[in-house]
């Protein structure tokens, strides 16, 4: 502050018509550095610099260690897990491991089936979703908030609990027992259809059904995602459409649909990685070994099969190469998508 | 909020908007009516079906096919009282429950408001942060459940990521942080936590990429200009956090919390949840774990419950209108 006392004025030059050179004096470089650098406010700031940084790295760390320590033990030999000496890098770089995996398991196979189901239901899942979110959060009708505790309700109670009614219902599948009057199972002379009811298990069925209906993996959380953006969404946009005289339907199309992809794009990254890693629906409908999905292949290839003293620590390599090649496709898609997600997520300014 | 204003202007020329209102309503029931119908008709049935179900039990019948018996009670006094391991295992998971609900949210919350800094490499941090919330659910969960990979290279690094209970790799051993507070007469219990809580960091971090993201959502949607206000009127920023912060953040919390507790209790590596299944499969489909999924079921509901009345008393709304 002194410094800038003793100054003179600075005085203005005219160089050309449209340019003008000020010169001042100015305060020497170690008094700037010097009222920069040493004061309390910027001690502090500094501080807080260093603290915040070791922890964010530090718990980066904890995140990222374990997929180190997985990558790093699917390139080893088996002689390296008995190795002391060998760690973090492998002594013995291999790549057997993978080719089993994909030779022995079918990966290829369980790649197309499970990224053709994940991308339907993903695909059905986000659109469903946001016509539900959308009616609960900007119609009011009779009846509103109990839909809205009906979603609520789906989020909440585990699916483990309807397990077995899950699978019954779709080994069983009818619609409202209309099947059953049609195929003679209440009449016997009425016999239109030649079955009672259609066994949609180890089809892609029971999920597109689910996905259809907004009852998927976890579909009240996207529910309730979307309906707090589309609450924030302006009334005003709405309205000046329907005064154009565009329809409901083609309102929430042209208009909010466009408005929320990075929303969207936030909630199919949900869908369609959970989908992707989902064991307990793909377990549950899929029985048989005929369609190969991603929860098959995490077992140990036969042509790695062995019996030596490091052969847990093996196997549990192996597994974990499994791990990484389910989620491989899923990495690729989160360098691309995080971005919308974090934006997608801080547009929806969900309040409570 | 937003709602509210067609219905204030319908009010006011009720006449003349009534029918605009009533199509709207029906429009809305047409957005939702997929919900509705599958839930009335898929949903609904599914839930009784299971509640029934429980109340009976399952008898193969010769040649294909299967005889249902009705039963009353005795599927759930059978997993009570009968069951060796179900009541002990209730028991653990419901503390297990109560250790991780404050840990989630209160570490959720802390990074949240790390990571909404401006700060060198922001975004970098956060796309590391919300790793987990993508990659480390379902099949993955029950790789690292089962993994004795990562314990044995973390013997070196010193890191429990969850694997397993290797005393030795323990990042910070009760000890030592019992000695470190040990003079400031803090209780043993609060030691003992904070101390389970580091140890357990990779679990907490791995299962609160969710609520961060609702936490971030949160706080962006604090104005500006009442931390500038606020900043003008000299607070620190301690008295900041406490005074703005947390009075607007504390919505959030109660949606996290309950948010947390569904999430841990629907989980597959939840202990209880595992346990299930366990029994699911070893009696071949049998109802005894339909009866016990139920009994956690309601045992949670009076949680959640309990907890969001609780919360709800303590919470600030801010009015908008």
């Amino acid at each position: 502050m002194d410094a800038q006392n003793m100054q003179k004025a600075p005085t203005v030059m005219k160089e050309s018509k449209n340019k003008i050179r000020v010169e001042f004096e100015r305060t020497p470089l170690k008094e700037r550095l010097k009222a920069k650098f040493i004061s309390t406010f910027f001690l502090q700031k500094f501080v807080w610099f260093i603290f915040r940084l070791v922890l964010l790295i530090g718990i980066s760390y904890v995140i990222l260690f374990p997929f180190f320590s997985k990558i790093s033990g699917s390139f080893m030999a088996p002689e390296d897990f008995v190795d002391v000496t060998v760690r973090l890098i492998p002594k013995h770089f291999t790549l057997d491991t993978y080719k089993a995996i994909v030779n022995d398991l079918g990966y290829w196979d369980a790649f197309i089936n499970t990224f053709l189901l994940s991308l339907s239901t993903a695909l059905i899942q986000t659109f469903v979703c946001c016509l539900i979110a959308y009616g609960l959060a900007k119609f009011k009708f009779k009846g509103n908030g109990i839909v809205f505790l009906a979603v609520i309700l789906t989020m909440i109670v585990p699916h483990e609990t309807l397990r077995l009614s899950l699978f019954m219902e779709f080994r069983y599948f009818d619609i409202l027992g209309i099947f059953k009057l049609l195929g003679g199972g209440v009449i016997e002379s009425l016999n239109v259809l030649p079955f009672t009811d259609i066994n949609l298990t180890n089809t892609f069925w029971p999920l597109i059904v689910l996905s259809i209906g907004g009852l998927g993996f976890k579909n009240g959380l996207y529910i309730f995602m979307l309906r707090q953006f589309f609450r924030g969404v302006p009334d005003e946009l709405e309205e000046s459409a329907y005064i154009d005289g565009s329809g409901t339907l083609r309102t929430f199309i042209q208009i909010i649909l466009p408005l929320s992809i990075p929303m969207m794009i936030t909630v199919f990254l949900f869908a369609f990685s959970w989908q992707w890693t989902d064991d307990f629906y793909t377990t549950l409908f899929f029985t048989t070994q005929k369609t190969t999905l991603m929860p098959d292949i995490i077992s140990i290839p036969k042509s790695l099969q062995t019996n030596y003293a490091g052969q847990n620590l093996y196997y549990s390599a192996i597994r974990n190469t499994c791990g990484l090649m389910i989620i491989f496709p899923l990495i690729i898609m989160y360098l691309f998508g995080q971005r919308y997600l974090i934006q997608g997520i801080e547009r929806s300014g969900i309040t409570g | 909020m937003t709602n509210t204003k067609p219905a204030v202007k319908s009010a006011k020329k009720k006449k003349r908007y009534a029918s605009l209102d009533k199509r709207k309503a029906r429009a809305g029931w047409f957005f939702v009516l997929p919900f509705v119908l599958s839930f009335l008709i898929i949903y609904v049935p599914i839930i009784f079906e299971s509640i029934r179900l429980s109340f009976f039990r399952i008898k193969p019948v010769i040649g294909g096919g299967f005889e249902l018996i009705p039963v009353g009670f005795q599927n759930y006094q059978e997993a009570l009282f009968v069951d060796p391991d179900f009541a002990q295992t209730l028991l653990t998971g419901l503390q297990q429950l109560a250790f991780d609900i404050p840990a989630i949210v209160i570490f959720s919350l802390f990074m949240a408001v790390l990571l909404n800094q401006k700060m060198v490499g922001r975004a970098a941090f956060r796309a590391i942060f919300f790793i987990p919330v993508i990659l480390s659910t379902g099949l993955i969960e029950s790789i690292d459940a089962q993994n004795t990979m990562t314990e044995y290279m973390d013997s070196a690094s010193g890191i429990n990521d969850g694997s397993g209970e290797s005393v030795a790799s323990d990042l910070v051993s009760a000890i030592d942080v019992e000695r470190l507070f040990a003079n400031m007469k803090v209780g043993k219990d609060l030691v003992k936590y904070v101390a389970d809580m580091i140890n357990n960091i990779y679990n907490i971090v791995n299962r609160s990429g969710v609520q961060m993201l609702i936490f971030l959502a949160g706080l962006q949607s604090i104005s500006a200009a009442i931390y500038e206000s606020c900043q003008i009127d000299g607070a620190s920023a301690w008295e900041t956090f406490w005074k703005i912060t947390f009075p607007m953040i504390s919505p959030m919390i109660l949606v996290n919390g309950i948010y947390t507790i569904i999430d841990s209790f629907t989980s597959e590596s939840n202990q209880v949840m595992t346990f299930i299944a366990k029994v699911y499969t070893q009696t071949d489909g049998n109802v005894l774990s339909s009866a016990m999924s139920w009994m956690y079921f309601l045992i949670v509901m009076l949680i959640i419950a309990a907890v969001a009345g609780v919360m709800s008393a303590y919470v600030f709304y801010q009015r908008r209108d």
